[in-house]
């Protein structure tokens, strides 16, 4: 059966701070917009526990935060599906082609908030331990290991948070990075005064080994040059983000890091096609950049579609 | 009866229930982090202990995360 076809105003790609942000702009002009997520709504926030740096709030939690926007910008009319994933888009016709699985969207303009996806932990054994004990949410998949001996592998801000909230379940949590901490003083604190927690610092991890899942992986002391087999149930891997380009790759210029390249009133190389948040390429990524991007997005969008609408 | 096995804290488990409820399927959702009836219901079916979400009609067969396209078929939906 052939997909409908659907018109829309503004179709956001991406519910993060800033797809949701440029909805609620965006509806508050009357604009008719849906907003598309494939994965989790709220994007990198949705699980923060405790945002201490978004202006107005003393602290918030990030499903807290996600949920009142996401509800702001439909009350505004925009729609948000996180049901129904792209499968690819023609950004350079015009209406714009945002196809999904079960629809095909033409769409006047294009707001590109996707964001940042967790790096994949890259060795080969990856794909036989995934779900089996190599796992990217501590949330979903913490409570598999009760009294286990757990790794997280990483030292930003996100590793050291997962290891502590481990520490709920596993009996022991080792800390593993390849150089030294990025997370910030505070974390760091936190989880050296946990008792259950061991860091292990410029080490690496170079392979995974078990059965049916995972028993135990082999780490290089980068110091020593020493090679240890160390009985650990399950990985944590918080070793970055990369962004969620895939999609436009053959549309839009990307950076060397796999950013879209648009100034900061978030215009691509495409008339009507805006990129907005941490897929942007520039120097700064926050929570109150995002939400920065998301109202440039949606303000210049509108102006754009004005035009658009002139000319017609 | 749809039964959909989840614990509090995890997004994932959400949205399965979002996407089932968008879809006019009706199904008790069971904590297995605080039932430990349906946490030892969950093992029996899966073979692992606290791997979720999972969703099953039958108590045989079931899926594991949010596989819409597994979840359609193992619904007829």
């Amino acid at each position: 059966m052939a997909k409908q076809k659907v018109h829309k105003d503004v179709v956001i790609i991406g519910a993060g701070m800033a797809g949701l942000t440029a909805a609620l702009y965006a509806g508050r002009m009357n604009l008719d917009v849906l907003v598309l997520e494939n994965g989790i709504v709220g994007g990198q926030i949705a699980n923060a526990t405790d945002i201490e740096n978004f202006p107005g709030f003393i602290s918030v939690k990030g499903s807290d935060l996600i949920g009142t926007l996401q509800k702001q910008a439909e009350n505004f009319g925009a729609v948000v599906d996180e049901f129904d994933s792209i499968v690819k888009v023609s950004l350079r016709e015009n209406p714009k082609i945002v196809e999904t699985e079960e629809k095909i969207y033409e769409a006047d303009a294009v707001i590109i908030a996707s964001g940042m996806n967790r790096r994949k932990l890259p060795l080969p054994e990856e794909r036989k331990f995934a779900s089996r004990g190599v796992h990217y949410c501590e949330f979903c998949d913490g409570f598999m290991y009760q009294d286990k001996i757990i790794a997280v592998m990483g030292g930003g801000n996100a590793a050291v948070d997962a290891a502590s909230f481990l520490t709920k379940y596993g009996k022991k949590v080792y800390v593993i990075h390849r150089s030294e901490f990025r997370a910030d003083e505070v974390s760091q604190r936190r989880i050296r005064q946990n008792p259950k927690i061991e860091i292990m610092l410029q080490t690496e991890i170079k392979a995974l080994h078990g059965d049916k899942k995972l028993e135990s992986v082999d780490i290089l002391d980068k110091k020593s040059g020493e090679m240890k087999t160390l009985a650990v149930d399950g990985i944590f891997v918080n070793i970055g983000v990369e962004p969620n380009t895939a999609l436009f790759k053959d549309e839009l210029k990307l950076s060397p890091s796999g950013r879209i390249i648009a100034g900061e009133d978030c215009k691509t190389e495409i008339e009507g096609v805006f990129a907005a948040g941490d897929v942007r390429e520039k120097e700064i990524r926050q929570l109150t950049t995002a939400a920065s991007d998301g109202t440039t997005a949606a303000l210049l969008a509108e102006k754009y579609l004005a035009r658009l609408k002139e000319v017609v | 009866m749809v039964k959909v096995y989840t614990i509090q804290s995890c997004p994932w488990c959400e949205k399965v229930k979002k996407y089932l409820a968008s879809r006019g399927v009706n199904f008790t959702a069971f904590d297995v982090e605080k039932d430990a009836a349906a946490r030892y219901a969950c093992i029996k079916l899966t073979g692992m202990d606290g791997a979720v979400p999972v969703v099953t009609a039958d108590d045989k067969t079931y899926v594991l995360d949010f596989d819409k396209e597994q979840i359609d078929k193992l619904l007829g939906i």
